[in-house]
C-alpha cells in the first residue's frame, strides 16, 4: 500500500516535471546514449572523458567529475539544467569561452548530462 | 612476570589504545564546536606544542634596530589595519567574529609581555595552523612585517588613553582608515628578471597562501581536493586558462592577477597576487603535465 502510494507520487512528480521541460528531465535521459553523442559530436577531441574510447583532448578542462563541480566553466551555478543550457549554446552565456556551439539539441545534451553525471 | 608475558601485555595495551583512538574519531566524540574549548590536557598539549615550536624556530632570526618612532607609527598603521579587529587594542575590543573564535585571538599587549620581538615576527610572518592567525608572509613586505613587530613591543606600555590619542593622530595624518580588502603588496610590480622567471617550488608554497587549495583539485597538494573550479592536473598542456585564454606563460600570470579583467563573469576572484608569485605560481602549473 505504502509502496504503491510511493510510486504514485513519483510519477505524479515526474510527470509533472516532464510537462514543465521535457527535454531536460534528466530521470529518463539514457545515459548510454549520451556516452556515444559525447563521442559524436567530438567532445573528446578537447576534454578528457572517462569511458569514451579518444576523448584525451587538453584544450579544455577534464570532465570526469565535472557535475560535482561548483561552477561550470567558472562562470554558470552547476545544475543539470545549467549544464543542458551550457553544452547547446556556451558562448550566449559567456561570450568569451573557447568552447563552440556544436549544435546540440536540449534532449542530446540532457543525454550527455546524464552520462557526465555517471562519471562521478 | 616473565618477559614474553611483558611483551604480550605491552601489545595488547598498544592494540587497545589505537583502537580507543579510532573509536574516538570515527564516532565524532571529539567536539570541534568553537563554543567548547579544548579538554585541559588537549589545551596544554596544543598550547606547549605551539610555544616550543615559534621558539625553536625564532631562535635564529637577526634583530633590526626596532626602536624607530617613525617604524612604530607605521607599525601602528599597519596594526589598526590587518591586527585590531582580532586582537582588540589598549581600550578597543576585538571585533564580534573574532570573540566568537576558538582559541580566541590573544591579548598581545600580554604576549609581548612575554615574548621576545623575533618569535613575535616568527608567527606574524609565519602564522599559526589551526587558530585563525594568518600568515603575513605573502601581504606584508620584510620591512612592514618588522615595523608590525616593533609597534607590538610598545604594546605593553601603551594606555587605552595613548591608544585613542594615537588614533585621532593617524586620523589626522592619513584620513579615515580604509576597510580591509584583499589586494597585491605594494610590492606587486618587479622589474627583476630573476623573478619573472618563476620558481614552481615557491609558486607550490604560494599556492596555500592564495587560497587555490580551496577551489581547486591540484595533485601533489595535501588538502587540495575541493572541485569549485576545474582540476588543475594537466594544466601545462591544457590548451586554454580557464576556457577563455589561450595557454601561455604571459596570459597565465595575466589571469592569475586579476581574472575578472579578463572575462567579468568568472567567479574565480582577484586575490591580490604579486607579479612575481604570479610567475612562481605559473612555474609549478607549468610542472603539472
Amino acid at each position: 500500500m505504502k509502496a504503491s502510494l510511493f510510486a504514485g507520487l513519483v510519477i505524479a512528480c515526474a510527470t509533472l516535471a516532464a510537462c514543465d521541460r521535457p527535454a531536460q528531465d534528466i530521470a529518463k535521459a539514457d545515459a548510454e546514449r549520451g556516452r556515444l553523442l559525447l563521442w559524436q559530436f567530438g567532445c573528446g577531441s578537447c576534454h578528457r572523458i572517462g569511458g569514451v574510447v579518444g576523448a584525451v583532448g587538453e584544450v579544455g578542462p577534464p570532465l570526469d567529475g565535472v557535475t560535482a563541480r561548483v561552477y561550470i566553466a567558472g562562470v554558470l551555478a552547476n545544475t543539470p539544467e545549467n549544464l543542458i543550457r551550457w553544452i547547446q549554446s556556451p558562448q550566449q552565456i559567456d561570450p568569451l569561452t573557447a568552447m563552440p556551439d556544436m549544435g546540440v539539441s536540449a534532449e542530446q545534451a540532457r543525454d550527455m548530462v546524464a552520462f557526465l553525471q555517471s562519471r562521478r | 612476570m616473565s618477559i614474553r608475558r611483558l611483551v604480550q601485555l605491552l601489545i595488547a595495551l598498544a592494540v587497545l589504545a589505537t583502537a580507543a583512538s579510532a573509536a574516538v574519531i570515527y564516532f565524532g566524540l571529539y567536539n570541534v564546536a568553537a563554543t567548547e574549548q579544548h579538554t585541559a590536557p588537549v589545551y596544554w598539549l596544543l598550547n606547549t606544542s605551539l610555544k616550543q615550536a615559534a621558539e625553536q624556530r625564532a631562535k635564529d632570526i637577526v634583530l633590526p634596530a626596532l626602536d624607530d618612532k617613525q617604524r612604530i607609527e607605521r607599525g601602528f598603521d599597519l596594526y589598526r589595519e590587518h591586527c585590531v579587529n582580532c586582537h582588540g587594542a589598549p581600550g578597543v575590543a576585538p571585533d564580534a567574529f573574532a570573540l566568537g573564535m576558538t582559541p580566541v585571538p590573544a591579548n598581545l599587549a600580554l604576549t609581548a609581555k612575554h615574548w621576545p620581538a623575533k618569535r613575535m615576527y616568527w608567527v606574524v610572518r609565519y602564522g599559526i595552523k589551526m587558530t585563525g592567525m594568518p600568515a603575513w608572509e605573502f601581504r606584508l613586505r620584510e620591512e612592514e612585517l618588522w615595523d608590525l613587530v616593533a609597534f607590538l613591543m610598545t604594546l605593553p606600555n601603551i594606555s587605552p588613553l595613548d591608544y585613542a590619542a594615537g588614533v585621532r593622530n593617524a586620523a589626522t595624518r592619513q584620513g579615515p582608515l580604509k576597510p580591509m580588502q584583499t589586494q597585491a603588496r605594494k610590492d606587486a610590480v618587479t622589474s627583476e628578471p630573476a623573478a619573472m622567471h618563476g620558481d614552481a617550488a615557491r609558486g607550490k608554497f604560494a599556492l596555500q597562501q592564495y587560497a587555490c587549495v580551496t577551489c581547486h583539485e591540484i595533485p601533489g597538494v595535501v588538502g587540495a581536493i575541493h572541485a569549485v573550479g576545474p582540476p588543475l592536473e594537466g594544466m601545462a598542456t591544457r590548451g586554454f586558462i580557464g576556457g577563455v585564454l589561450p595557454n601561455t606563460r604571459q596570459n597565465m600570470v595575466r589571469w592569475l592577477r586579476d581574472p575578472q579583467a579578463v572575462d567579468a563573469r568568472t567567479a574565480m576572484p582577484n586575490l591580490g597576487v604579486t607579479e612575481r608569485d604570479a610567475h612562481d605560481l605559473a612555474a609549478f602549473l607549468e610542472t603539472l603535465k
